[in-house]
């Protein structure tokens, strides 16, 4: 490759693997893989080529009656989305931008949003993988059956390694069928605490929602629902989300206004189809909508929850969760301008988050601001592991450097 | 007291005490096989550690004095698993039993690994909430045992397998250092080791703590019996099913051959004519399951179901799952030994699967019933023979190794929930190209550089310590379970 190159775009998996190869055996720049670049990463190279794999998004096979499909990862998500609703199935993780997004992406990611409480995350659906090392050999794992357990399981190594490990180029995916109804109940609430008990109380509920989110009053602006739920202007909003047949769900969306009647909420609704798929979307699409400068992302017990969404709205966050999976997206207020600041609002949530065994991490901030990773996760003892590996299957770190905090090589 | 055991058997009595050892060799007897019987190997001292710090000095020793360690669980492998191939100290954990937390709120429970999975339900009864994963030995088998060998059973088709159950590990590393992987909060930073480490089948170091994810007991079920003339006419009913988009929480098919022998051992009332029976269940709401059951029912007779039962109530339920599960139990009325299988195909393959099965048999002039997990795809032929005719058991072993190499041909595995083990080790390289399996060597080699943990596991180029005394180095994989 031409040493000024600083994109590279293959059309096959066998043109990436070679470039790859070549890169590794000659000039071993740095390489920066991006699906729909959807996802902030900075590498830390100033000579870093960008592979963009979005070329690679070829459909190798869709056995639908076995609900499978064998894809390339460079194929968008809207794409793999229409493929697979023509056939009555679907992948049921949320993406946002997934008109640019691509599957690789978000494998590479480990991208998830509401649904994940009741459908899991990509770990739960990526049956077989193929990657293409730093050394450009490609090599497979897993399969194309629903269940399989020979070999490591290097699909769940890859998922969520964010680009660092290999370059994801074929995917195949455990499939579901498409409900027939997805339906959101709808919940103001005054206080967090009233919420509290509520969440508690979902427990034990005799429905299962397939999502629990949580919204503080900034995010509602965001989420772009307001029409919806014009009335409610409420500083905190909980959304459960049900699926299945509309008998199925129509009880739900009953029962579940019972259950949470003794708390105290001053506005509830069953939303409508077709506000249900306005509030989907604004939940979906909440990540990246935001100017502010700085998104973070915490996890922590489930049950921490409404504390961590409290402490997020005293620091003038805007904040949703997925409090039955612990996990708070928050964008700073744009009025944090400063490293400092961002630190300063940010800190004493990165400190709650690690008194409760969590974890916190910056998704977006402002490259200038390197400052900023103070507050990010100090790693638990798998960090040694996490380097070993790295260094044996990317020993001169040329696949994204600096994604991930690995320390020194 | 073997020379091999007088250096080490001191110092390991120091660790776990008196109680907590054993070497004499009919003590050690019982450790010469698991659930896998054909390959045999006696390790040269069984320990019995209660707590993470005797397992770390355990391994420290083993490290120090170079010999080999395996965990076991409660030894229910069916593919060879916890074979303590070359030998050494196997290191037992049915002491480490305890159920240490269990948090409904955030949904998880922690536990040790040698509990037995199905004690972790029982504790939770009255609270709503069960542990998933259900292999047919989980009155038996034990959660670190599920987390070695990822382990399934009849639910797993829409609840998934234990991995997806697993939130955490605690393990003591085969360089005896202790770490933990995951734990109660999801998305933890730095890669998904936790998901790596589960399957792993004991190579990458001992689990001594399982986070896991508790799940809410359904509401209702419907449990249902199609009553087949015909493998084919079941399988196009399944096909049916699963593509209606249909997820039951289990589809299992049994053939006449086992059929029949599941009648005698627990008189169920199964129609001994009938050429196969779908055990089908949904779970869920009680609004929901009632549509679905007979939206199933209807598939079933569309596609030639001659009845479709229903189990009546909770008591009937339970026994038509103990009939299922106890399965292999009731072969011993059909022959003095048999092999099982565990190949996959994709569910659409099943007709072309059982057909390869039932030709197999007459070509090889051998009884082969079924039983399996048929809407995952999982089958698992049973191979009918008596052990002390020698070439039937040439036979058996001939046709075990076609059968699996045709679910290859048909896009499958040969392992969907036993594990690979010692048992089908030459099969790997069927299903991987050498680049697979050098980076999955490399990986290995991350965690346990000397492979002095568990041995001759999993991979084909396993080499290290242990492999000379290996019973049966040239074809270990080509023995099935007899």
């Amino acid at each position: 490759m031409p040493d000024s190159q600083s994109v590279f775009q293959p059309n096959t998996q066998a043109e990436l693997a070679q470039f790859v190869a070549d890169n590794a055996a000659d000039s071993r720049r740095s390489l920066q893989p991006i699906g729909g670049g959807t996802t902030p990463h900075d590498v830390n190279a100033t000579d870093a080529c960008e592979v963009r794999l979005d070329g690679l998004n070829r459909v190798i096979d869709y056995p639908a009656r076995d609900m499978t499909i064998t894809v390339e990862a460079g194929i968008r998500i809207a794409e793999l989305n229409r493929l697979l609703a023509a056939e009555n199935q679907r992948l049921p993780i949320d993406v946002p931008q997934a008109e640019q997004a691509t599957l690789g992406g978000v494998i590479a990611t480990n991208w998830s949003g509401s649904r994940r409480f009741g459908c899991g995350t990509m770990r739960d659906y990526v049956i077989g993988i193929s990657a293409i090392d730093a050394s450009g050999q490609r090599f497979s794992a897993g399969g194309r059956v629903v269940k399989n357990v020979a070999g490591y399981d290097l699909c769940k190594l890859l998922i969520g390694s964010r680009g660092t490990l290999a370059i994801i180029s074929q995917v195949t995916l455990k499939l579901r069928p498409i409900p027939e109804e997805t339906r959101i109940a709808a919940f103001g609430f005054h206080s967090t605490e009233k919420l509290d008990a509520a969440l508690a109380r979902l427990v034990t509920s005799a429905t299962r929602p397939i999502a629990i989110d949580v919204s503080n009053e900034p995010a509602m602006q965001l989420l772009n629902i307001q029409r919806t739920i014009e009335k409610a202007a409420m500083p905190t909003m909980l959304f459960v989300g049900f699926e299945g047949t509309r008998h199925e769900v129509d009880w739900q969306l009953e029962t579940v206004a019972n259950e949470l009647r003794p708390f105290e909420c001053p506005w509830s609704q069953a939303l409508s189809k077709v506000e249900s798929e306005g509030c989907w979307i604004g939940l979906t699409e909440f990540s990246i909508r935001s100017a502010s400068s700085t998104t973070i992302k915490a996890t922590i017990p489930p049950s921490r929850t409404c504390e961590l969404v409290r402490m997020a709205t005293l620091a003038g966050m805007a904040a949703q969760a997925h409090a039955g999976n612990g996990i708070v997206i928050g964008h700073l207020s744009e009025r944090a301008s400063t490293a400092d600041q961002a630190i300063a609002a940010t800190r004493p949530l990165g400190d709650f988050v690690r008194s409760c065994g969590g974890h916190l991490s910056v998704l977006r901030s402002p490259n200038e601001w390197p400052a900023l990773d103070v507050v990010a996760d100090s790693w638990a003892g798998s960090l040694a592991w996490t380097q070993r590996l790295k260094r044996q299957l990317d020993p001169h770190s040329l696949l994204n450097p600096g994604v991930m905090a690995f320390g020194p090589a | 007291m073997t020379e091999s055991q007088s250096e080490i058997i001191p110092r390991l009595r120091d660790i776990v005490g008196d109680n907590g050892l054993l070497f004499n060799p009919e003590e050690l007897l019982v450790y010469e096989c698991d659930g896998y019987t054909v390959e045999k190997k006696v390790p040269d001292v069984v320990v019995f550690p209660t707590s993470t710090e005797q397992v770390v000095a355990v391994v420290r020793l083993c490290n120090e004095l170079n010999v080999p360690f395996i965990p076991r669980g409660a030894g229910t492998s069916l593919a060879g698993g916890t074979l303590p191939i070359g030998g050494g100290v196997m290191i037992t954990l049915t002491r480490m039993k305890r159920i240490l937390e269990v948090n409904l709120r955030d949904r998880y429970a922690v536990v040790e690994p040698g509990l037995v999975n199905v004690h972790l339900t029982n504790h939770l009864k009255e609270t709503g909430y069960h542990y998933a994963p259900d292999p047919s030995s989980q009155g038996a088998c034990t959660i670190g045992g599920n987390v070695a060998t990822n382990s399934g059973g009849p639910h797993t088709l829409k609840y998934g397998v234990t991995v997806n159950h697993v939130l955490g590990v605690e393990a003591v590393m085969p360089d005896g250092s202790v770490v933990q992987f995951g734990g109660p909060c999801e998305d933890g930073p730095g890669f998904d080791l936790t998901g790596l480490f589960v399957g792993s089948e004991g190579t990458f170091g001992i689990c001594t703590k399982v986070w896991v994810r508790l799940t809410r007991n359904p509401e209702s079920y419907r449990t249902l019996l199609g009553v087949f003339e015909t493998v084919t006419a079941a399988t196009q009913a399944i096909s049916a099913i699963i593509g209606a988009g249909i997820v039951p929480a289990a589809l299992e098919m049994m053939d006449q051959g086992i059929i029949g022998a599941l009648e005698a051992a627990f008189h169920f009332g199964f129609p001994l004519d009938a050429g196969a029976v779908l055990l089908i269940e949904v779970d869920g709401l009680e609004v929901a399951v009632e549509d679905e059951a007979a939206c199933i029912e209807a598939m079933c007779l569309q596609n030639g179901a001659r009845e479709v039962r229903r189990a009546r109530d909770a008591k009937e339920r339970l026994l038509l799952w103990k009939c299922r599960k106890q399965a292999f139990g009731a072969i011993g009325r059909l022959s003095p030994s048999y092999c099982t299988q565990d190949g996959v195909v994709p569910r659409t393959k099943l007709p072309e699967i059982l057909e390869f099965i039932t030709d197999c048999g007459r070509r090889h002039d051998l009884k082969i019933v079924n039983v399996f997990h048929a809407g995952d795809g999982n089958i698992h032929p049973i191979l009918l023979f008596d052990e002390r005719n020698e070439d039937q058991v040439r036979r058996v072993l001939l046709a075990s190794d076609e059968i699996l190499s045709k679910c290859l041909d048909l896009g499958g595995s040969v392992t969907g929930e036993h594990g690979i083990g010692v048992e089908k080790i030459s099969f790997m390289d069927k299903l991987f190209a050498p680049e697979d399996l050098a980076v999955m060597k490399s990986i290995r080699d991350v965690f346990n550089p000397d492979n002095r943990c568990s041995p001759g596991k999993m991979l084909p180029t396993a080499g290290g310590c242990g492999t000379e005394s290996h019973p049966h180095k040239s074809h270990p994989g080509r023995r099935a379970a007899m």
